[in-house]
């Protein structure tokens, strides 16, 4: 029941995201762009929410529908962009784009369909509905690891001592804190870069 | 449970969506929108191998963590490059990518 009404809001949210980067790419006006990339952003972070990756879907909201869509709304407001002229007044290069991106799509998905187990699904819908369905599949297991298949049920977590967002923290500060400190100075060079960037130029 | 494919899927569609847009607008600021979902994308497929490389419950955390970083990496390109598209705004007055042909001419 649980899993069934996970896969349901994983595909609504999914749906919700593929559409909106539709949006981003097929808007003209920029404002209405960056406004679908919030949306495209904000299923994403429900679809990480759906996997037990509480911290980085909070993370997705902060930084990415937060921090960066702020500063593409100032640029976009700033710099008082026009709206782009009709696509269909250069058909050869959404031709191309599209037919690239189709071809890229196409494979990633025939890849991850080759996974072993990826295939052999059940339907959620109807294991909802029906119990005997449940029962029938849930009886011929596959002996090898079906690797592509359904992801593993995540431990219920008892106390906040076994919480997702504490074993991460852990991960990251002992194992990968030279890593993070480095990090810290990429987003330092960051900023001082967009500062100098960003600064007017003197002619003397 | 959803299959660790159809989160594949799903993140393979929207990195080619971002690359379509990369392909298709010549607006820099889209482009740049673009690009930023096609690193998003790449974090739903870093956690959904998160959760299916787990054993007994317990997700790998190293993928999570890696997507940790590709935020953070994200957060300060996006700084970078908003402000290379305003430093092209000022020297160039437009932000097509058409009007960037210094090299080629």
């Amino acid at each position: 029941m649980e899993a069934a009404i996970s896969s349901i809001l994983f595909y609504l949210f999914a749906a919700i995201a593929v559409l909106s980067a539709f949006g981003v790419v097929a808007s003209r006006n920029p404002v209405t762009s960056a406004m679908c990339m919030a949306l495209s952003f904000a299923s994403t972070a429900a679809v990480l929410f759906g996997m037990g990756a509480q911290f980085l879907g909070i993370v997705q909201i902060i930084v990415y529908a937060g921090a960066i869509l702020v500063l593409f709304l100032f640029v976009v407001m700033m710099l008082d962009v026009k709206s782009e002229e009709s696509t269909l007044s250069r058909l050869p290069r959404a031709i191309l784009g599209v037919v690239v991106a189709g071809v890229f799509a196409g494979m990633v998905t025939k890849a991850a369909l080759l996974l072993p187990g990826a295939t052999d699904n059940k339907c959620p819908v109807l294991s909802l509905f029906c119990d005997d369905y449940c029962a029938t599949t849930t009886a011929q297991t596959p002996a090898e690891p079906a690797y592509g298949g359904p992801l593993p049920e995540l431990k219920e977590a008892t106390d906040k001592e076994n919480s997702g967002t504490k074993a991460l923290g852990e991960t990251l500060f002992t194992q990968y804190s030279l890593p993070f400190a480095i990090l810290s100075f990429a987003l330092l060079a960051g900023t001082v870069g967009a500062v100098a960037l960003g600064r007017k130029i003197r002619k003397d | 449970m959803t299959p660790l494919a159809h989160y594949l899927i799903l993140s393979g569609i929207l990195f080619s969506i971002g690359l379509a847009g990369v392909l298709i607008r010549k607006n820099i600021i889209v482009v740049f929108m673009c690009l930023e979902m096609m690193l998003s994308a790449a974090n739903i497929s870093l956690v959904a191998f998160s959760r299916a490389q787990g054993t007994e419950g317990v997700p790998v955390y190293d993928p999570q963590v890696l997507a940790l970083f590709v935020v953070a990496i994200a957060a300060a390109e996006v700084a970078i490059g908003l402000a290379l598209i305003v430093a092209m705004f000022r020297a160039r007055k437009s932000v097509e990518s058409t009007a960037i042909t210094s090299l080629k001419d």
